[in-house]
């Protein structure tokens, strides 16, 4: 009898821990509380569908008259400018080319938000409380995230975030050869956020982009690896850019701090206010 | 015997799964004080003045050296002759430690067990670390610093009251607030704060903070409030230069209205041009 009892105080301490530890919280969520780095960055460019190369390579269903806008782009840069890439303003990226990830970032999860903590700002916040998106929110580069998460296998813990992103303002490009988004800021950004079913080191952000400059939705699956030892690096744009324009012109600031021209026989600006001649 | 025995052990073993389970459900949302939320500065009035018991500028009778009074002076001069001072932020320089705690625009903070995360929205997000590691070695140094942190249980009731964080490693150049109010060039600068809610009102948050600098002849200690916001709203922020201000390197210059390089003041010598081969047009 005493046997029986002993026996059944240890499957009730077995149990125990299913009762009481939070499986309601931190549980029920997939792991991707992590730091994460995009394996394409750092590579002298960040393509939008990382499959393929930037540029013309990535292959973009744009219409007709975003294809030229983007060729257009291409040309410029290869004469020194820009084009449409808004980088050397240190402006910020803007949905989806936020999602490349230039610099590593961090997932925070909470029950009604998840964060993207990047090393810069901004940081993103997927709602993911059944809120709709407001009405009065002003446009934004980034726009505005809600979300759901999603448990695919009925396992009672979740496998995916779906994200929906709208109510946005321009200018913004995909990536930074100037692969333009429509200037109509319509453009819905959706995704599936989920964790490798073979590596959990491995995060998918299936990112399909629905834009009027483009011919069809544009589906990319980019991917993160997970940091086991986090490093995090301050790194402001505005003072690693090199880029700097006056009136029109583009040049350069050398490492001493001092104005370079972009291109072969640019002219130095025009320095009539100052009393002093140039040095 | 042996029957008592087995039963006692399985007593003995229930007791320990009762603790440990008590334990980890203590470690868990238990644990930290109620900081989770988005945090405003109390003291919006006084704009980013360090002390914000004081206006900014020469009112907050800074603790400077001598050396150091003489450039907080000529910074506020440059900026009543319409130049920035010593306040880099007009050319997106990273505010840093400790003005960032000023609170100039929203806050979030997020707990984790080994990180607590201050999200600003106009700043880099602040990352203290609580897992009792030291700083790494070869942690570049930076505006904000490397941050590490302490939680303490004051009143021994099993919940943290205070988060006490010690900042180092920085570079500069810095200033406590816009006014150009500096710190030592030789960045061995270490800022203490103790942040924890108030007794009485949970939807406030105070943090003491403390700064040593070479800059002042002695420890500084200002006391910074925060309030609660229960509806958060979130601005979208990019720092841009201002349209009509142009930096080259140290030097500040204007736009003109017809889109020509301007001196910012009188006598201003003209940026060197000696990377241009070309007479200028």
């Amino acid at each position: 009898m005493l046997e029986r009892h002993a026996i059944g105080i240890v499957i009730l301490a077995a149990l125990l821990p299913m009762t009481f530890v939070p499986a309601a919280a931190d549980m029920k969520y997939p792991d991707m509380q992590s730091q994460w780095r995009n394996p394409t960055a750092g590579r002298g460019g960040n393509p939008w569908d990382p499959n393929k190369p930037m540029g013309l390579g990535q292959q973009a269903p744009l219409t007709p008259e975003y294809q030229a806008t983007f060729e257009a782009s291409l040309k410029a840069q290869k004469e020194g400018s820009q084009g449409n890439s808004r980088g050397s303003t240190c402006e910020i990226a803007g949905m989806p080319k936020m999602m490349n990830f230039s610099e590593r970032m961090e997932i925070v999860i909470r029950p009604n938000i998840v964060y993207f903590i990047p090393v810069q700002v901004p940081t993103r916040r997927i709602y993911t409380d059944g809120r709709t998106f407001p009405k009065d929110a002003p446009p934004t580069l980034g726009g505005y995230s809600i979300g759901r998460w999603i448990d695919e296998d009925g396992d009672g813990r979740y496998d995916v975030l779906e994200a929906e992103t709208r109510n946005f303002k321009g200018p913004r490009v995909f990536e930074s050869t100037g692969l333009p988004l429509h200037d109509d800021n319509q453009t819905i950004v959706k995704e599936r956020i989920y964790l490798d079913k073979s590596n959990s080191d491995i995060l998918h952000d299936e990112v399909t982009t629905i834009d009027n400059a483009l011919t069809r939705p544009w589906t990319v699956d980019r991917i993160y690896l997970r940091v086991r030892k986090p490093i995090w690096i301050e790194k402001n744009c505005h003072e690693s850019n090199p880029h700097l324009r006056i009136g029109d012109e583009e040049y350069f600031l050398s490492a001493d701090g001092k104005l370079m021209p972009v291109s072969k026989g640019q002219l130095p600006p025009d320095l009539r206010y100052f009393e002093q001649a140039a040095r | 015997m042996l029957r008592t025995r087995c039963a006692m052990t399985c007593v003995g073993f229930l007791a320990l799964l009762l603790a440990d389970i008590a334990l980890a459900s203590a470690a868990a949302a238990q644990t930290y004080p109620d900081f989770e939320s988005q945090w405003k500065t109390l003291n919006a009035d006084r704009g980013d003045a360090w002390d914000p018991s004081k206006p900014p500028g020469l009112a907050q009778q800074p603790p400077l050296t001598p050396e150091y009074q003489a450039i907080f002076e000529a910074s506020v001069r440059d900026q009543a002759a319409g130049g920035r001072g010593n306040n880099y932020k007009s050319s997106c320089v990273l505010d840093g430690m400790p003005r960032l705690m000023s609170l100039t625009a929203p806050m979030e903070i997020l707990i984790e067990p080994r990180l607590t995360f201050f999200i600003f929205q106009n700043a880099f997000v602040r990352r203290i670390h609580t897992d009792g590691a030291p700083m790494p070695q070869d942690e570049p140094p930076s505006y904000q610093g490397h941050a590490t942190g302490r939680w303490i249980d004051e009143n021994g009731d099993g919940r943290y009251d205070a988060l006490e964080v010690e900042t180092r490693n920085f570079k500069g150049p810095r200033a406590f607030e816009s006014s150009g109010l500096p710190l030592h060039n030789d960045n061995q600068t270490v800022v203490r704060e103790r942040l924890a809610l108030d007794k009485s009102n949970r939807d406030i948050l105070h943090n003491v903070i403390t700064t040593h600098d070479s800059a002042l002849t002695r420890p500084w200690t200002v006391h910074k409030t925060y309030m609660r916001e229960r509806n958060p709203r979130w601005e979208e922020y990019s720092c841009q230069p201002p349209p009509n201000a142009v930096f080259i390197g140290l030097g500040e210059y204007r736009l003109s209205p017809d889109q020509k390089l301007m001196p910012l003041r009188p006598g201003q010598p003209p940026p060197d041009l000696h990377y241009f081969r070309q007479p200028q047009k």
